[in-house]
């Protein structure tokens, strides 16, 4: 039983025609991209490529110029909720007066509806997704007071707490220490193996392949996109990186 | 005491201070959100915006009538902060140089307008030019009804929204992609800030509106690490300076109540920035002194832990003049005696030599050892 008012229902997150434009020159351009569910997706390219801009288009933070997107069959305004989005760390003023517990409470300020404040059913589960990362004991530090790698766990249970079945995570990883990124990492597994989606906008090829297992790269327009295995080859990496490419590590003899 | 209760007797006294406790606490409650958005210094355009407003008004209704006044006040303050965001989106223009832009066109043009109505318009207008710096004694009874009303309204809208106004001023991408009407809930905040302004303007003025925001909110940030609590001190820290200030102009003949008010509440953002616990000047002080001396309690140690590795002797006797070399600068004598009640070194005699020795105790080679991880693992 399809409810015919649904467009690709099919993918989990799907893209068409995107084009993003920052002034003159496009920061993305006739993006066409399918993420099916289920699978922990790395959004990869050099600096400047629109991978920030693509995942704030498709959750409509930014207007695109031309094109659409549509999560699970819908359009976003009927998925708020049902998407757990990750900011960069540096989107914030860490310094604003408040606690981890408060922050992570903050992703269910949505379910709870207008004039209703979080009690002590959101407390147990804002301590709960807390646990999952390792950081219930910091759950009334002052944000300011965590290290980096801390401030980035509290963001990512800020978006656990709501229990979406899609996460988009902008660059969770970067700037963490080694440890909270094994703790990322794992956890976001996990959610892959319960079914969920993961896309994660990634900037270290050198663990794309044992963290993912779909990516697609992007350099303004869609250099490719798939399991990873068909996707990470030299050929599309010059493609997207060109001369950067020195810098990274290249897979031996073609596909691996 | 009996100097207070003279000045409480009047009804002036009474009036003007409950007016600038009012202001001060509606002020420092909105001011509290305008800074944590980074927006205190839209505070300050939209106060100098208000000016031409005021003349509007006054040519409106052809009498300095508060009621038109004030609405005029609001309308090119509104305007203002509407041209800062046409601005922002449609230029390149940042938002300071907007900022500086919009300021500064406004006041001009409410200048000009002054100057024009005050040479045209008779003994009606001579009052305008008290907007500048605001005149407290010009304020009645009634007005105090007005400014409680507004001040009530405000307190219901941040009660009733404030885990949406929380969660703006946090993270308003992240409350964009929940689905939360940003756009909406930043000028609710933009329009209270404007409300609380026209409150102020009789009082302070619009030249000095923006510091009534500002400070308390400043201040009182340095006491809490919970927004309900910053925003409720800085209320009352407003309310506080607005009363004090009130009482210090009216014991003194000639000194203008707004501008008092502002340095009282600006006394208490030095105070607070100077003495908060925790992230106030001399405590932050008072914290790294103790931080340096127990790194060079570190450094003796290590030091001679080095000296004993180096003699190959766990019982080398250091000669404190030789630590001093060490270690580049002698430590306080005071402080081997500190490190000797805490059992970690022994003092010890090596003849010939008659100068103080030390050797390190078993518990001060494991502080050695311990001081030496310690500064391995900080990466």
């Amino acid at each position: 039983m399809r409810d015919d008012t649904l467009h690709e229902p099919d993918q989990a997150l799907h893209v068409e025609d995107l084009t993003v434009s920052y002034g003159a020159a496009p920061a993305l351009w006739d993006i066409d991209l399918d993420i099916p569910p289920g699978v922990m997706c790395a959004i990869v390219g050099p600096n400047g490529a629109g991978k920030s801009t693509l995942i704030k288009a498709a959750l409509g933070l930014v207007r695109p110029v031309a094109g659409h997107v549509r999560f699970l069959g819908h359009e976003i305004g009927a998925m708020r909720g049902r998407i757990g989005y990750v900011p960069q760390r540096h989107s914030v003023d860490w310094d604003f007066p408040t606690t981890a517990r408060d922050v992570v409470e903050m992703g269910l300020y949505r379910s709870l509806g207008w004039f209703r404040r979080p009690g002590r059913d959101a407390r147990a589960r804002a301590m709960a997704a807390l646990a999952e990362l390792g950081m219930q004991d910091y759950a009334d530090r002052q944000i300011s007071q965590l290290s980096g790698g801390q401030q980035q766990r509290v963001f990512l249970a800020r978006a656990l707490v709501q229990d979406a079945p899609i996460l988009v995570l902008d660059e969770p990883l970067a700037g963490v220490d080694a440890s909270t990124e094994a703790i990322i990492i794992d956890l976001l597994k996990r959610l892959r193996d319960s079914g969920r989606t993961v896309i994660v906008v990634h900037h270290d090829l050198t663990t794309v392949q044992s963290y993912f297992d779909w990516m697609v790269m992007l350099n303004v327009r869609i250099i490719a996109q798939g399991p990873v295995r068909e996707v990470y080859t030299p050929e599309n990496l010059r493609a997207a990186y060109g001369r950067q490419l020195a810098m990274i590590a290249v897979p031996e003899g073609g596909a691996a | 005491m009996t100097m207070l209760a003279d000045l409480m007797a009047s009804q002036i006294v009474r009036t003007v201070l409950v007016g600038a406790a009012m202001l001060g606490a509606i002020s420092g409650m909105l001011g509290a959100f305008a800074v944590l958005r980074r927006q205190s210094l839209l505070g300050d355009a939209l106060a100098h915006a208000a000016l031409p407003g005021v003349c509007l008004g006054f040519l409106v209704a052809g009498a300095r009538d508060l009621g038109s006044i004030l609405a005029g006040a609001f309308l090119t303050g509104s305007l203002a902060a509407l041209a800062m965001m046409l601005i922002t989106r449609t230029t390149r223009l940042k938002t300071d140089a907007a900022l500086g832009i919009v300021l500064s066109v406004f006041f001009a043009v409410g200048v000009v307008l002054l100057t024009h109505v005050q040479a045209t318009g008779g003994a009606a207008s001579a009052g305008l030019a008290s907007f500048l710096f605001g005149q407290a004694a010009a304020i009645l009874v009634s007005d105090l009804w007005i400014m409680g009303g507004i001040g009530l309204v405000a307190l219901g809208v941040v009660l009733a929204l404030w885990k949406e106004f929380k969660l703006v001023s946090f993270d308003a991408d992240f409350a964009r992609a929940q689905g939360f009407p940003v756009t909406m809930l930043e000028a609710m905040l933009t329009i209270m800030v404007a409300l609380a302004i026209v409150v102020g303007l009789q009082l302070v003025g619009v030249v000095l509106m923006v510091a009534l925001l500002i400070a308390p909110a400043a201040a009182a940030r340095q006491w809490t690490n919970r927004l309900g609590m910053m925003v409720a001190l800085s209320a009352l820290i407003g309310a506080g300076s607005g009363a004090a200030g009130a009482l210090i102009s009216a014991t003194t003949r000639g000194l203008a109540t707004g501008p008092v008010v502002v340095l009282v509440a600006t006394a208490a953002v030095l105070v607070s920035l100077a003495l908060a616990p925790g992230r106030g000047l001399v405590w932050q002080a008072l914290a790294a002194r103790r931080a340096r001396a127990r790194i060079s309690d570190g450094r003796i140690l290590a030091a001679m832990q080095g000296l004993a590795e180096a003699h190959d002797d766990p019982h080398y006797p250091a000669e404190q003049g030789m630590l001093g070399a060490a270690l580049g600068k002698a430590p306080a004598p005071g402080q081997f005696d500190a490190l000797k009640r805490r059992g970690l070194i022994r003092a010890v005699t090596h003849a010939p030599e008659a100068t103080p020795h030390w050797q390190l105790t078993p518990a001060g080679q494991r502080a050695a050892r311990a001081t030496g991880t310690d500064t391995g693992d900080k990466t």
